[in-house]
C-alpha cells in the first residue's frame, strides 16, 4: 500500500531515507504488521487527534503518573508525554528479544555469584580486575554472602535499540533498581481508555500479568524456612521520582508500600509496624539504592533505610531484592565484557547484539577515540539517566577539544561508542499538528527468581521527541509508546 | 603462659532534648580466637532496652541494642573477662623473600585480597605525594613491615584532640599528629601502597606495661605475609600486637570498626563520653 496523502494527520510526515522508519519499508510502503493500524488512525481527522490526544494527558494528570527531574531548580511534576500511536512488535522478533533478554539476566546473575566468591573470570583475565577494583558498587560486604535461591538481579531493565541495519543492540542492562514498567501497564490502559477499538484488529499480549509474575518471583526467593513470606516494597517516599510506581507495584501485588521508618529489626528480623502489632517481613523489593539501605553499614546520615537491615540479610533471615552490589555488573566498562560474560558462563554466543565500544582506560583504545571523536558518542561509565554523553557530530570544534580534554584528564571514566543510529517510528508532535519520524528505543523487564523466569511481553518504547534528538530518557524530556508484541 | 585479663567498657550519652528511642549496633565483643577466650560477658544499660547479638558485614558479632523508651541520658557498661596466651613471635612459618614476592605480584593473590588492598576515602594516600615508604626488595616482608611500623611510628607525634574519625591522610601527613586510628591508617594505606593486603583492627590494649594509647578502644593493623598469615603491628607503640592486644574486629578503615553506631530520635545536641579500662587478674 503506498502512502496516501488523503490520510489527513499523515498527510506532513516526511521520510528521511537514511533513517530505519518502524512503519515504513524502503519503497515507503506502510509494513504488513502496521497496515490495519495506518487504516485506523488514517482515517482520523487532526481535530479527533489533539482531542483524543488532550484526554489522554488530562487522565495521566489526573491519576497522578507523573515524575520529576533532579537537577531543575525549581521541582515540578511532569506527566510523561504519551504517545497515541503504538508501536507494534512481531511475534518472531519478540522471540529473539525474550530469549536474549533472559541470557543476558542469567549472565549476569551468574557473573555476580562469581565476583562475590570465587572470582574465576578476573582471576582467567576474562574481565580486568581493574574494573571492579575501583567501582563504588562493588561491595566488599557482599563478599561470601549467599542471597536467598542465589539471585541477585531479580529485576532487570534492559535497553535496546534498532540500528540501521535492522537488528536489535543492547544499549545497556540496569539491574540496580529499573524503573518504568508502571508506565508499560499505564500506557495500555490510556490507549485502551482512547482507541479501544483499535486493538479489536490485533492479537496482542497483555502487560497486566507483570505484578502477579513479580510477586511470585519475590516470594520464590524467601529466606529459608518460610512458609508463606510476606513481601513489601521499600520506596524512599513521596518524593522520589518514580514513587507512582512504587505505590502501583505494592497495589497491584496486593503487599504493603512501606518506608524505611515503618520497618525495624529487632532480634535478627525485620518487622512492619502495623495496627494489629508487628509483622515479620521476608522479602522486601526495595526501590532504594544500595548505599542508602542501613546506616550501620552503609552512608551513616541515611534515614531512608533500616537501622541493621543488613545484619539481618547476612544471616539469611531477610531478602533484598535487588541483591546489593548489582551495581557491580551494570557499569558501562562491563558492559563491553558481556559477550565474553555471557560465553564464559553459559556457553552460548550472545543472542543480542552489543555495541561495539572502545575503552579509553586502554592506550590502543584511547589513541582511537581522541583521533575520532566526530564519529562516536562519548560516555562517562558511571553516570545514569543521559548526563554527560556527548554525541561527537553534533560537537563545535571547540567541544572536541573540551571533551578531549576530559577524557585525557580521566580516561578510566569514559567508553567511546561508534554512533548509533535509533530506528525511528511516526510520532505525533504537538506543535506541528502531525506526525513525524522521531527516534525510540526499547526498555524490556526480565524477571529472574529460584527455578522461574519471566520477560514483560512488551516494554517501555521511549521517544526522544525533539527532533533528531537521539536521548530517549524521561529526564532528558522523552515522552513514551504503548508497544504491542503480537500474538503468533 | 596465659593471661586474665577484665576489660570494663563503659559509654554515656547525654542528649539536649528527650529521645525518643534509639537503636545503637556495638562492636566492643572482643573475638574467639585460638590464642583469646572470651569467659565471661556481660552488659548493663540505664534504661530498658532489647538486647541481642548479630553480626556485621565483615561477620563480626555486634551487639545490637534498642530502646523504645524517652530518655535524655543513656548509659551502657560491658565487662568481659578474657584469657589470652601469649604466643611466640618467633616461631612464625616464613617463607624465602623471593616466593614472598612472588605470590605477593600474582593476579591471583591481588584479586583474593582485592577487600583489603584498594584504597578507602580513609586510607587514600594523597595522589600528589609520592609513596612515603617503599619496600626493599631484598628483604623479607615481614622485615619490611616491621621496618614500616616504625616509620610510622617515627613519623607521628601523638596527640589527643588534634584528628577525629573522619581525619584524612592528607590532614594527618600534613600535621604529623594523630591517635591511634590515624597511626593505622597511615600504616594501612603504605602496606597496601606497597601491594600487601592490610587491614584495620579496633581491640583493647593493656596499658599497664607503659603502652602509649588512651582510655578508649584501641587500634592497629593486620598484614597478610604469604605464607606465614595475618600479622598484627601496632604502629603506635611500634611493636608486633602480643598478648596486651585484645582483637574485637577488623575491616577495611575505622568506619568498618568504629565501636558506636546509633540511630537516635531525638534533636538538639547530645554530648558522648567513653572510658576502657583493662585490668590483669592473677
Amino acid at each position: 500500500m503506498k502512502l496516501n496523502t488523503s490520510h489527513p494527520i499523515f498527510s506532513a510526515y516526511k521520510k528521511n531515507p537514511k533513517l530505519f522508519d518502524e512503519i515504513f519499508n524502503k519503497n515507503g510502503e506502510v509494513k504488513q504488521i502496521y497496515t490495519k493500524l495506518f487504516e485506523l488512525y488514517g482515517g482520523l481527522s487532526v481535530e479527533d487527534f489533539v482531542n483524543l490526544n488532550d484526554k489522554a494527558k488530562a487522565s495521566f494528570f489526573n491519576q497522578g503518573i507523573t515524575f520529576q527531574v533532579y537537577s531543575e531548580a525549581k521541582q515540578k511534576e511532569k506527566i510523561f508525554p504519551f504517545d497515541l500511536f503504538p508501536r507494534i512488535i512481531a511475534p518472531d522478533e519478540w522471540q529473539t528479544i525474550e530469549k536474549g533478554a533472559i541470557q543476558r539476566s542469567k549472565a549476569l546473575n551468574l557473573f555476580l555469584w562469581d565476583i562475590y566468591h570465587d572470582k574465576k573470570i578476573l582471576k582467567q583475565g576474562i574481565v580486568p580486575v581493574s574494573l571492579l577494583s575501583s567501582s563504588v558498587n562493588y561491595l566488599d560486604q557482599m563478599m561470601d554472602l549467599d542471597p536467598p535461591g542465589g539471585i541477585y538481579n531479580h529485576v532487570s531493565g534492559t535497553d535496546l535499540i534498532k540500528h540501521s541495519d535492522g537488528k536489535y543492540y543492547v544499549l545497556e542492562d540496569n539491574i540496580r533498581c529499573p524503573s518504568g514498567v508502571s508506565y508499560v501497564i499505564s500506557n495500555r490502559t490510556a490507549l485502551k481508555r482512547a482507541l479501544f477499538g483499535v486493538f479489536n484488529h490485533y492479537r496482542t499480549h497483555s502487560v497486566t500479568d507483570y505484578a502477579e509474575n513479580l510477586l511470585d518471583i519475590l516470594e520464590s526467593v524467601k529466606p529459608h524456612g518460610v512458609d508463606q513470606p510476606t513481601c513489601v516494597v521499600l520506596t524512599p517516599g513521596m518524593y522520589n521520582s518514580a514513587y507512582y510506581e512504587h505505590s502501583y507495584l505494592a497495589k497491584s501485588m496486593g503487599v504493603e508500600l512501606v518506608e524505611g521508618r515503618d520497618l525495624y529489626v529487632e532480634n535478627n528480623f525485620v518487622y512492619m509496624k502495623t495496627i494489629k502489632g508487628p509483622e515479620r517481613v521476608d522479602v522486601i523489593y526495595r526501590r532504594i539504592d544500595d548505599h542508602f539501605l542501613d546506616p550501620f553499614e552503609f552512608m551513616p546520615d541515611s534515614s531512608l533505610g533500616v537501622p541493621g537491615l543488613f545484619s539481618v540479610y547476612r544471616q539469611g533471615n531477610v531478602c533484598i531484592v535487588n541483591a546489593p552490589g548489582t551495581g557491580a555488573a551494570d557499569d558501562k566498562a562491563i558492559y563491553t565484557f558481556m559477550p565474553e560474560i555471557i560465553k564464559y558462563y553459559l556457553g552460548e554466543e550472545p543472542i543480542l547484539n552489543n555495541v561495539q565500544t572502545y575503552h579509553c582506560s586502554k592506550p590502543d583504545q584511547l589513541q582511537y577515540v581522541l583521533e575520532n571523536i566526530p564519529d562516536l558518542v562519548v560516555k562517562p561509565v558511571d553516570e545514569a539517566g543521559g548526563y554527560g554523553i556527548s554525541i561527537g557530530n553534533r560537537l563545535t570544534k571547540q567541544q572536541i577539544q573540551e571533551v578531549k580534554d576530559q577524557i585525557k584528564a580521566n580516561p578510566r571514566k569514559y567508553i567511546a561508542q561508534p554512533i548509533m543510529s535509533l530506528s525511528v517510528h511516526a510520532t505525533y508532535i504537538e506543535d506541528s499538528h502531525s506526525f513525524e519520524q522521531r527516534h525510540i528505543d526499547l526498555r524490556t523487564f526480565t524477571l529472574l527468581g529460584k527455578d522461574k523466569e519471566f520477560v514483560l511481553k512488551g516494554g517501555l518504547t521511549r521517544v526522544a521527541l525533539q527532533k533528531g534528538n537521539l536521548i530517549v530518557n524521561s529526564s532528558q524530556g522523552g515522552g513514551s509508546k504503548d508497544t504491542w508484541v503480537l500474538k503468533k | 603462659m596465659s593471661l586474665r585479663y577484665q576489660i570494663e567498657y563503659s559509654t554515656t550519652n547525654i542528649y539536649e532534648n528527650e529521645a525518643e528511642g534509639a537503636k545503637w549496633q556495638f562492636l566492643l565483643v572482643p573475638q574467639h580466637l585460638p590464642e583469646q577466650q572470651l569467659l565471661k560477658n556481660t552488659t548493663v544499660t540505664s534504661v530498658p532496652c532489647v538486647i541481642y547479638t548479630g553480626i556485621n558485614a565483615f561477620g563480626f558479632e555486634t551487639l545490637m541494642v534498642s530502646s523504645r523508651h524517652s530518655f535524655t541520658e543513656f548509659s551502657l557498661r560491658c565487662t568481659f573477662d578474657i584469657l589470652k596466651e601469649e604466643l611466640n613471635p618467633f616461631d612464625l612459618p616464613m617463607k624465602d623473600t623471593d616466593s614472598q614476592y612472588q605470590i605477593i605480584n600474582s593476579h591471583e593473590f591481588k584479586v583474593d585480597h582485592l577487600s583489603y588492598i584498594r584504597s578507602t576515602s580513609l586510607t587514600h594516600y594523597p595522589s600528589h605525594q609520592e609513596l612515603g615508604f617503599k619496600f626493599d626488595r631484598a628483604a623479607n616482608i615481614l622485615d619490611n613491615l616491621i621496618a614500616l611500623n616504625k616509620h610510622v611510628h617515627d613519623l607521628l607525634e601523638f596527640q589527643t584532640m588534634v584528628t577525629d574519625v573522619n581525619t584524612t591522610l592528607d590532614m594527618i601527613l600534613h600535621q604529623k599528629k594523630g591517635v591511634c586510628q590515624d597511626f593505622t591508617h597511615l600504616f594501612c594505606a603504605l602496606a597496601r601502597g606497597n601491594a600487601i593486603p592490610c587491614r584495620y583492627v579496633s581491640g583493647y590494649l593493656h596499658q599497664g606495661v607503659g603502652f602509649t594509647g588512651e582510655l578508649q578502644m584501641h587500634a592497629w593493623a593486620e598484614a597478610l605475609i604469604p605464607g606465614t598469615g595475618w600479622i598484627g603491628f601496632d604502629p603506635t607503640n611500634n611493636i608486633l600486637t602480643n598478648h596486651h592486644h585484645v582483637k574485637v574486629c577488623h575491616g577495611r578503615d575505622y568506619r568498618d570498626c568504629a565501636p558506636i553506631k546509633g540511630v537516635v530520635y531525638t534533636s538538639g545536641t547530645n554530648s558522648t563520653s567513653y572510658n576502657v579500662q583493662v585490668i590483669t587478674q592473677q
